[in-house]
């Protein structure tokens, strides 16, 4: 079932790592649609494969059966020269670990997008997003020199300056203490209620429910679903699953 | 992406000023050569008799330099780009194109090439001067002797900076843009496969070369085959270091690494960067090559070249001097032997070639008796001699210091020897008193059945001074030995400190790179101490792994040593200079140790927690 509402599509999809009796199907035959609009989380016990679906489902990994579609454009088919600009227009990615590039201050780090897609971008427009992420007053400032919070939001700053279709988040919230983790949240959900679609992978009940949905996967498979459940309820949910 | 280029600079100064110096001494070792080359090829000819010479061997020299710069460069380069591939799969994660990967990493190379040459400009200046003075102190060239500057070395220096950066980076470029952006998310961005298909193309092809030079050495005769034989050494090494990947960690694990968990922490190491591990030996393996395979073949040669003389002559005794036959009771046989510096010319037409031998006027039959080989000679009839480089048939014309003897016949050829000797054997008839008047003149005595060996030597020793023939080859392996050491200090001397400063840089970027793995092994709970013993302890490893590939390849040129001199000789022969590889092996232990012990030392300087929590 394909509709146009759905922000990412996937569709029988599967990913096996290795060969022969060491093999480990990561992702198994997994049929699942992100809407559009919405905030998606991505639960299950370590070794579920959500990081690998995450992967799948934003065209960094390769799918071994299956298609994966981003609105109507089929990833699976895609070359790497058509990735690349998908990832520079559609798509944005926020990682645990960060990943800003060290050399860089905030406000290069987050025009880096957009001067790899040729674009000289203005300094309003870099200003305008660091402060929807409320880092303006840091936009000098290195990596080195930001706390985890704040370089977590510049790296959603840097993901969410091409206006990306989807953005897709792999344990944001894992490298950071509590109260980092609510205003990073904080963040996510205003973005989701300004109609920003989000795909998160977690471990942490009380970030996935701030979601507007939870998906849960165990051994590769899509197990079970549940919607605006609090943070008891995703809890209990994953703690069933677990065992 | 030049502000990228400028803020990567910036941030990652250590695998850029490695990379920097290594342009940088590559460009003034080449610049050096190509301007002493020049200045010796213009040297007034009539000034030095060596001129040739030196400019044959200032050839090998550039050679040498170009084929070194074009090495450690490259290799320093692929090594820094490896380094950062985590950075560049970033690059590529946040929307960056392997074009742009590609574009970012050849501006860089730019930039480095043009910054190198401008510093290896200036630098080549005093290893000039240093080149220069081993030349003229070695006699090599004549006392005022020096490399001339000229402009246009700029041009040459400044785009042979930028070309060689940039086709070092050419491969490691197109490899890193091949990153998967996923890779960005790995803690260790290790490279994935360290045998590329064209490491393997490129080891197999220069295996290949190494092994048709062995098979064909044999078959060159003394001279070809010495030729041979000494570049064999070079593509050995370079098919060596492509696989070095595969073989440096496999040997560097069968080092004895001492038991207890420091040693298995090491091996465990060395066992994982493979590709550090590679980077450290390769100029190592290069080096101990060079050095080993050429001054081992080279005084095998020069061994084989003895025994062969040794075997080959008849006599008893050597005077410096012309000994009248029947002048001494006693003597059997005097081959009285002068030689006169000759020009011999061959063909006619374009086809026309000149060159310098020396002539050797003899008595046949004498000649015959004591080098034990038949000589005809009668008229204007001449020999090939035993250093070969004249036709064994057909004419040459012949011009000695100041006389014309035209064209002459080349009747036969007596067997070319490894040591070399005369290129022309000339009856005493053709040649006039005057013109050999002051011509070297040495004598072979072979005394007669029964004869008072002291009382001969004693009678002879008003013609000259008399050596027994024991003494007089081993005085000359001496001579041969020590020229060839001073033609292989001024040809790998320069070379060979390069290549020990591109193991100490690769050292340095791999402990630089190592701050965080070294920080988790403290917080693991090994104090600053243990740390620093691993790294050593690896060092050991890697520079042990690399003497030994190194003896492998200079093992190729060896075994085409033994092989020639069989061919040539009769008698497969092997000198090896044992002090000057012990010291070798000495040298690179210590540099690398050292180098080891100061950069472990200070990348664990901060407190680990520091490194540890201020990630990204």
């Amino acid at each position: 079932m394909t509709t146009i509402s759905a922000a990412v599509t996937l569709h029988g999809v599967s990913r096996v790592f290795g060969r022969g009796p060491a093999a480990v199907r990561a992702v198994d035959d997994v049929t699942l649609e992100f809407p559009r609009g919405g905030w998606t989380a991505v639960m299950g016990p370590s070794g579920s494969g959500k990081s690998t679906l995450l992967h799948c489902a934003a065209g960094l990994e390769r799918v071994d059966t299956g298609r994966v579609l981003l609105g109507d454009t089929d990833l699976t088919a895609a070359g790497d020269a058509q990735l690349t600009t998908l990832r520079r227009t559609r798509i944005g990615f926020v990682f645990q670990s960060f990943n800003l590039i060290g050399a860089l201050n905030a406000e290069q780090n987050v025009a880096l997008p957009l001067r790899l897609a040729g674009r000289r971008p203005s300094r309003s427009e870099v200003r305008a997003t660091l402060d929807a992420v409320g880092l303006a007053d840091r936009a000098r400032h290195k990596p080195r020199e930001l706390s985890g919070g704040q370089q977590q939001r510049v790296a959603i700053a840097r993901a969410m300056v091409t206006r990306p279709e989807v953005l897709f988040a792999d344990e944001p919230t894992g490298a950071l203490d509590s109260t980092a983790a609510r205003t990073v949240l904080d963040l996510m959900r205003s973005m989701a209620d300004a109609g920003q679609s989000i795909v998160m992978v977690t471990h942490d009940p009380g970030a996935a429910a701030r979601a507007d949905a939870v998906v849960f996967l165990r051994d590769g498979r899509v197990v079970d679903r549940l919607a605006g459940a609090d943070a008891r309820g995703v809890a209990d949910r994953l703690a069933a699953w677990e065992r | 992406m030049l502000g990228m280029s400028r803020a990567g600079l910036a941030e990652r100064w250590t695998l850029f000023v490695g990379a920097l110096l290594s342009v940088a001494l590559g460009v003034a070792l080449v610049q050096s050569s190509l301007l002493l080359l020049i200045s010796a090829a213009t040297l007034d000819s009539s000034a030095s008799q060596n001129g040739d010479a030196a400019v044959a061997m200032l050839g090998v020299v550039l050679g040498g330099a170009v084929f070194l710069a074009a090495f450690v460069i490259s290799s320093t380069f692929a090594f820094t780009v490896d380094q950062r591939r985590r950075d560049l799969a970033l690059l590529r994660l946040v929307g960056g194109s392997r074009r742009q990967v590609r574009r970012l990493l050849l501006g860089e190379a730019v930039l480095l090439g043009l910054a190198g040459a401008a510093l290896g400009v200036p630098a080549g200046l005093p290893v000039m001067a240093v080149q220069a003075w081993l030349m003229r102190r070695f006699d090599f060239v004549p006392a005022g002797f020096a490399g001339e500057w000229r402009m246009w070395i700029l041009g040459v220096s400044l785009g042979g900076g930028v070309l060689l950066a940039v086709a070092g980076v050419l491969v490691a470029a197109r490899r890193a843009a091949r990153v998967r952006p996923l890779d960005a998310l790995r803690e260790s961005g290790a490279a994935a496969r360290v045998m590329t298909a064209g490491r393997w193309i490129a080891g197999l092809f220069f295996l290949a070369g190494a092994l048709a030079l062995i098979i064909v050495a044999p078959h060159g005769g003394p001279g070809g085959g010495q030729a041979m034989a000494m570049n064999v050494a070079m593509p050995a090494a370079v098919a060596i270091v492509a696989f070095a990947p595969l073989l440096v960690p496999a040997i560097a694990r069968l080092m004895p690494f001492g038991g207890g968990v420091l040693g298995s922490l090491a091996r465990a190491n060395v066992r994982d960067a493979r590709r550090r591990s590679a980077s450290v030996a390769a100029p190592l393996i290069v080096l101990i090559a060079l050095v080993v395979g050429n001054t081992g073949a080279g005084a095998s040669f020069t061994a084989g070249g003895i025994d062969e003389t040794a075997r080959s002559t008849h006599a008893d005794f050597v005077v410096e001097g012309a000994v009248p036959a029947a002048a001494v009771p006693g003597v059997a046989v005097v081959s009285t032997e002068i030689s006169v510096p000759a020009e011999v010319t061959v063909g006619s037409g374009e086809d026309q070639e000149t060159e310098a031998v020396t002539a050797l006027v003899i008595d046949p039959r004498a000649y015959a008796a004591v080098h034990g080989t038949p000589v005809e000679l009668s008229g204007r009839a001449v020999v090939r001699g035993p250093g070969g480089d004249v036709p064994s048939q057909g004419s040459v014309h012949l011009r000695l210091p100041g006389a014309d003897l035209g064209e002459l016949p080349v009747v036969a050829a007596v067997p070319e020897t490894m040591s070399g000797g005369a290129g022309l054997l000339l009856p005493p008839g053709l040649v006039l008193e005057p013109q050999v008047a002051a011509a070297p003149v040495r004598s072979f005595v072979a005394l007669a059945p029964g004869a008072d060996p002291s009382a001969v030597r004693a009678g002879l020793a008003r013609f000259g001074e008399v050596a027994t023939v024991g003494d007089w080859l081993r005085a000359d392996a001496e001579l041969r030995n020590s020229t060839n050491d001073r033609v292989m200090l001024i040809v790998l001397g320069l070379g060979g400190l390069y290549a020990l400063i591109g193991v100490v840089n690769s050292i340095v970027i791999g402990a630089a790179t190592r701050r965080r793995e070294f920080a988790e092994a403290r917080v693991t709970g090994l104090t600053r101490g243990q740390v620093v013993r691993v790294a050593l302890l690896e060092a050991y490893a890697v520079t042990g792994a690399a003497l030994l590939l190194g003896v492998v390849a200079a093992a190729a040129a060896l075994l085409a040593a033994l092989t020639t001199t069989a061919a040539v000789t009769g008698v497969a022969t092997l000198d090896l200079p044992w002090p000057l590889f012990g010291a070798v092996a000495a040298l690179t232990l210590t540099v690398t140790g050292a180098t080891s012990l100061i950069t472990s030392w200070s990348a664990t300087r901060p407190p680990p927690v520091t490194l540890l929590a201020a990630h990204e």
